[in-house]
């Protein structure tokens, strides 16, 4: 290095530019291996995945509902009960999520609402998922008298709900003021500017949070074994107890038959496999909105 | 300079004032500020502003960086009112009306007095969708009567031959200048009577900028303009009248060829010669 | 304009004063050739009479030198304002300092050919506009070096003056010739010379009239007060 410092100058010290040199060479290769790292990590769980749930993929997987083992069964109740509840609660949690984020970005501001409203909606963000299984069980399950799905569903909107809601005003701030400005100035009341203008302009950043937030719940067990349970049945009752995959894959996983553990692997890559669809699906449909 | 006595635009009576503006008869004023105070919160940054705006002219405004001039602009079609902590007092009239009265619709007042703004702000919409959106708002049309009036503000800023294949794209994909032009159509599709510019050339290149200066000289046969710019040759090329703001004041307002030869005030003159600080 | 606060940019001053300096330097050679001018015809000093010729090309260099640097500062530094009118100022009163000069040289060189009249005829008169002329064309410089409108419109009204001065020789030289047909031509040739004085008076007016508007920003009016120049126009045969 120093011997290719042709342009090196009298008044400049090597030893220092040296030192900034390693420097920087120590900082490069530290980044590479924290790289590394992590995708050696999120590989070598890919690999198990597939490694061990592949093996179960099978017709039956999708046809038949769960059964008792050494019996022929699927996982349809399961995925159903999952794609249910999963997609309820988007449908609540989201639009819910939204209007709280457009309220707290464009209404509220810095008002003492507003900073109460931001403060339990982050709480929520990092809140352990099974004190809002907890909570639905009291509000829904113990009133009712027993488990449903849709008490499933509304304990996932909760937990889907303070990520839109993050995310969405965090997007609404990135709107540039002169955007909203031009929206007024042209005699544009503001539920408009915000809704035609503003929200538009970020849809796909709001996307993006609404993804992050199916992808949570999606993988969700804690909170539905108090509301939803599972159930082995068929069931589209949202009255009734619920199966989901989350939750038959830790009750088969748990459990010490082979066919069983082999479905919990099978089910585990299918939760995996449907958020990377999900997400791929997504992305590619809002990528217009990007500019 | 006294702040107590407000500068009013004086009719010229010499020979240099035989530009196009003054041509015909003085033009009836269109909108009038009068003994305007504006306030950020404590702070006083406009001192009682005096200033008539001829109609179908256009008024210059310059001045440097915080003399109000911008601020000035956003009193004229209340954009002010979006944040708390501004507030007005004195008059601006315009139609008869203080629109710096708490009754006045502001919706209806910005439909009547458009803005443009230093940044392109095109909407995340199509082209068609851009100028269609500010006439949604304001009147029922028709489709064949809307793709009429998209039509005409296009053409109106010359870029109807450069987007009429392509009114269903994205307008954030056309250029800066293509961008501003929009902005200007979609202000202008609204049919108001005054447009307020507030430096609409400072992020163009020079080329788009004389488009734009082009388009001002064809839009004042018809509207009232009040353009905010940080560069004077363009004050000197675009306006009829010419206002110099300095810490908040109007410091002088005269036409525009007698301002650049002949300013009456030493900060005027310091600053167009460029003398200042 | 001279005691404008200093440009931002430094450079632009610089240049401003450069041209400022050419046409000082011109208002002091012209003022230079009008007075060896004058001195070779009223004092018939041979010696005068040589100086102004030589000194025009100086002059005129000087002229082209100012014209140059005011069409620059013009095209890259877009005067406004007292900028601008000092520039146009200049590039007008560099053609009127030049014209000055010829009309000096002209006078100088007519020096020899008024020779045969001195003594004969009184030159008092000459003399007088002399006086007048040199003492306009001085304060017009002047008020062009130190940027004083005042004495600019001292000057412009001054001019009436040499205008009678010049009719008044008109006149007295027109009875001459009459009565002695032998002297028509050097005195046609003391005309020219009065023509010429009178011409500078007009030059130094102008001057005047651009300092005044430099300065100002106000035009004098169009119409000067010319006292002798109707009685002029109804007496010259033309």
């Amino acid at each position: 290095m120093k011997a290719n410092n042709t342009l090196m100058r009298a008044d400049r010290s090597a030893s220092l530019l040296w030192r900034r040199h390693m420097c920087d060479k120590l900082a490069t290769a530290m980044s590479w291996l924290g790289m590394l790292i992590v995708v050696f990590m999120l590989g070598s769980i890919l690999w198990t995945l597939f490694k061990n749930g592949l093996a179960g993929m099978s017709v039956h997987l999708f046809t038949m509902s769960m059964a008792a083992p050494g019996q022929p069964g699927g996982l349809a109740n399961a995925i159903m009960g999952s794609i249910i509840q999963t997609g309820l609660a988007i449908l609540i949690g989201a639009p819910a999520g939204l209007m709280t984020g457009i309220y707290l970005a464009e209404y509220g501001t810095t008002s003492r609402m507003a900073r109460i409203v931001r403060f339990v909606s982050d709480m929520l963000l990092s809140a352990p998922s099974i004190l809002i299984g907890l909570f639905i069980y009291m509000m829904l399950v113990v009133p009712f008298g027993h488990f449903s799905g849709l008490s499933g569903a509304v304990a996932l909107a909760i937990l889907a709900m303070p990520i839109v809601v993050r995310t969405t005003e965090d997007m609404l701030r990135l709107v540039p003021v002169a955007m909203r400005e031009a929206g007024i100035a042209l005699g544009a009341p503001k539920w408009r500017v915000i809704l035609f203008i503003c929200v538009r302009a970020v849809r796909a950043g709001i996307m993006t949070g609404v993804l992050l937030a199916i992808a949570r719940v999606a993988g969700e067990t804690a909170p539905l074994l108090f509301t939803s349970l599972g159930n082995s049945e068929w069931s589209l009752d949202l009255g009734r107890p619920m199966a989901s995959l989350p939750v038959a894959i830790y009750q088969y996983a748990g459990s010490a038959y082979q066919d069983w553990m082999q479905q919990a692997w099978t089910g585990a890559l299918l939760v995996t496999l449907g958020v990377l669809i999900i997400n791929i699906v997504v992305r590619v449909g809002t990528r217009g909105g990007r500019s | 300079m006294s702040v107590e006595v407000p500068v009013k635009a004086t009719g010229m009576t010499q020979p240099l004032d035989s530009t196009a503006a003054s041509k015909d008869t003085p033009h009836p004023v269109a909108m009038q500020v009068k003994g305007l105070n504006f306030y950020y919160g404590t702070s006083h940054a406009l001192h009682d502003i005096s200033l008539d705006f001829p109609e179908r002219s256009v008024t210059g405004m310059i001045g440097p960086s915080g003399c109000g001039k911008s601020t000035l602009l956003r009193v004229l079609n209340r954009m002010y009112d979006l944040y708390p902590g501004q507030r007005a007092t004195g008059e601006v009239i315009f139609d008869k009306q203080n629109i710096l009265n708490s009754g006045v619709d502001l919706n209806v007042l910005r439909s009547r007095i458009g803005m443009v703004f230093q940044k392109p702000t095109p909407f995340p919409m199509s082209i068609y969708d851009n100028i269609a959106f500010g006439i949604r708002l304001h009147e029922r049309v028709s489709r064949s009567e809307m793709d009429g009036r998209v039509e005409d503000a296009l053409r109106r800023v010359a870029l109807w031959p450069e987007v009429q294949d392509r009114l269903s794209a994205s307008a954030t994909a056309l250029s800066g200048g293509q961008q501003q032009r929009l902005c200007i159509a979609r202000t202008i599709a609204v049919r108001p009577e005054v447009i307020l510019l507030d430096e609409p050339t400072s992020a163009l290149d020079p080329v788009s900028t004389a488009r734009i200066e082009e388009l001002l000289d064809e839009l004042k046969t018809e509207f009232t303009i009040a353009i905010v710019t940080h560069n004077m040759q363009q004050a000197a090329r675009c306006a009829d009248q010419v206002a110099f703001f300095y810490m908040g004041r109007l410091i002088e307002v005269d036409s525009t060829a007698r301002m650049f030869t002949t300013p009456r005030e030493q900060q005027t003159q310091d600053y167009i010669t460029g003398r200042f600080g | 304009m001279g005691n404008e606060p200093a440009h931002t940019i430094t450079r632009y001053d610089q240049e401003l004063d450069r041209l400022r300096g050419i046409v000082a330097r011109m208002g002091g050679l012209v003022e230079r050739q009008t007075a060896q001018a004058i001195a070779a015809v009223v004092n018939q000093n041979e010696e005068a009479a040589l100086e102004p010729p030589e000194l025009d090309p100086e002059v005129d260099a000087l002229e082209r030198e100012a014209e140059m640097l005011a069409i620059r500062i013009l095209a890259l530094r877009a005067p406004m304002a007292v900028d601008l009118r000092v520039i146009v100022a200049v590039l007008k009163m560099s053609g009127d300092l030049e014209r000055i000069g010829d009309y000096a040289s002209s006078i100088a060189r007519r020096a020899a050919k008024v020779e045969v009249l001195d003594g004969a005829i009184s030159f008092s008169a000459l003399r007088a506009m002399a006086r007048l002329v040199q003492e306009n064309l001085h304060m017009a410089v002047e008020s062009m070096v130190e940027n004083d409108a005042e004495r600019a419109q001292e000057v412009w009204k001054a001019d009436t003056a040499v205008d009678e001065l010049y009719t008044t020789m008109f006149r007295e030289l027109v009875t001459y010739m009459m009565e002695d047909p032998r002297k028509i031509a050097p005195c046609i040739h003391l005309l020219f010379v009065a023509k010429n004085l009178e011409r500078i008076g007009d030059h130094a007016t102008n001057i005047a009239e651009r300092v005044y508007y430099a300065v100002t920003g106000e035009m004098l009016p169009s119409v000067r007060p010319r006292g002798g120049a109707a009685r002029t126009n109804i007496e010259q045969p033309e």
